[in-house]
């Protein structure tokens, strides 16, 4: 009985947080790439005069502004489905 | 800019509003300016520059063949100017007895290091300029220590003011200055520092909406306030996160304990201990009070820490320990046709994003009062 409860509050747990952790599965994954990669070649963010370093920066500012508005979006749109509920 | 537009109109069109809307000039200014932005510190190219020089180390009195590798360059394109000089000093130069180019980007030079210096000195650094009619000059700084002779020659003395180094010319079109250690990254000028440019602004509003609350105690004020400090949060997040990829290819670690590294994130820990504050209380209006008072402090705070710290004690971080950070070769005048329109353009965008939050919590507050 306890063992079943147990293994029930886990099931809920995981179902929750499937995609989460599918999401964050992948982005280790990448990291984890990147890594290996530097591994085996150290001067890749050098290459080129260092032009990597310039892309990874615009990368970082054009994703975590396009999260942060796809999460402003999440919120329009709960609020606009509350609206549409009243 | 064609595409962009297009699509703008696109989804203008689309949606199925009741009122027309238009989106305001500021905010096309915003996509104008960044637009460029992007385009411009991509495709101008850096001028062309020496990256790398073997053997680092000579004697005087010696003959010594310095293997040059350029980034850039097109040393095989007009040969009849290529010369290669060594400097120590103003006019003190050395010109190469014999050049060996193996292709646009590989020369060889023979200097002969003359036994007697002007001054004394454990060892003599040496400026390598390689010059030709296509590129101008290509300067590596220290690029190759001279040791002293162990037996002095005065009569070498000549050697240095043997030749002169003049009429140069100056490589033609547009192009960002090539920086030893920074080269292709000194493109992160037009993304890392606008990203601080717009957190201090947007901090700045937030104060303002602070102060203006404590005067009219209106609630609207601090979802205004409120709005502009998430936004500027994310803004500073990105500064530190950029600064921190940038430092990890020119100062060799992503986080160096830098003054300004550690008063910016200190920065940060305050505004995000004010989020944090703030939602730990329950009521309302103690909570919008709390904030006003707060954040005008925050903001007090900014300006030690971010302008006056860093500049007392030495640093990596340019503009600090009397390091220019706006003028000298950092920030000639073609990246600043770059640079100004990066940082309107970002805190335009910052603005924008802004406002988008604060529209979003008033409509929460409505439906939820």
């Amino acid at each position: 009985m306890e063992l079943n409860k147990s293994f029930h509050l886990y099931a809920c747990f995981t179902r929750s947080m499937k995609r989460k952790s599918v999401i964050i599965v992948a982005l280790l994954l990448v990291v984890q790439q990147m890594y290996a990669q530097g591994a085996t070649d150290p001067d890749f963010m050098r290459s080129t005069g260092k032009i990597y370093v310039v892309a990874g920066v615009c990368i970082v500012i054009l994703l975590t502004l396009l999260v942060y508005l796809v999460l402003l979006d999440r919120k329009i749109n709960k609020l606009e489905n509350r609206r549409h509920n009243d | 800019m064609v595409v962009s537009v297009s699509l703008a109109l696109l989804m203008l069109s689309a949606t199925d509003r009741p009122t027309t809307f238009r989106l305001a000039v500021w905010k096309w200014g915003a996509i104008v300016l960044l637009l460029y932005v992007f385009i411009a510190g991509w495709i101008v190219p850096l001028h062309p520059g020496i990256i790398q020089v073997n053997p680092g180390t000579a004697s005087a009195g010696d003959t010594v063949t310095l293997e040059v590798k350029g980034y850039n360059t097109s040393f095989l394109r007009d040969t009849s100017q290529l010369s290669a000089w060594l400097r120590l000093s103003g006019d003190t130069v050395l010109k190469a007895g014999h050049i060996r180019v193996f292709d646009d980007r590989q020369l060889k030079a023979r200097f002969y290091i003359p036994a007697a210096f002007p001054f004394r000195s454990e060892a003599y650094p040496l400026t390598l300029i390689v010059v030709n009619g296509a590129d101008g000059a290509s300067v590596l700084p220290n690029a190759i220590f001279a040791s002293p002779a162990v037996r002095h020659q005065p009569e070498e003395m000549s050697l240095w003011t043997q030749h002169k180094l003049q009429g140069i010319q100056v490589k033609a079109g547009i192009q960002y200055p090539f920086r030893n250690i920074l080269a292709e990254t000194i493109r992160n000028t037009y993304f890392h520092v606008p990203m601080w440019f717009a957190m201090i602004l947007l901090f700045g509003v937030s104060a303002f909406y602070s102060l203006h609350y404590y005067r009219k105690g209106d609630m609207d004020l601090d979802r205004k306030s409120v709005a502009f400090i998430k936004v500027g949060l994310i803004f500073g997040l990105l500064g530190l996160l950029t600064g921190m990829i940038w430092a990890k290819n020119t100062w060799n670690a992503y986080w160096s304990w830098d003054v300004k590294q550690n008063m910016s994130a200190i920065a940060l820990l305050i505004y995000s201990a004010l989020m944090v504050m703030r939602s730990s209380v329950e009521d309302d209006l103690q909570k919008a009070r709390l904030t006003a008072g707060y954040n005008m402090f925050a903001f007090v705070l900014l300006i030690p820490l971010l302008f006056i710290i860093p500049r007392m004690t030495d640093s990596l971080h340019p503009g600090s320990g009397g390091n220019p950070a706006m003028g000298g070769e950092d920030l000639d005048h073609t990246m600043r046709l770059v640079f100004y329109p990066a940082v309107v353009g970002f805190i335009l965008l910052g603005l924008w994003i802004s406002q988008l939050v604060y529209r979003v919590d008033k409509l929460k507050g409505n439906t939820w009062s």
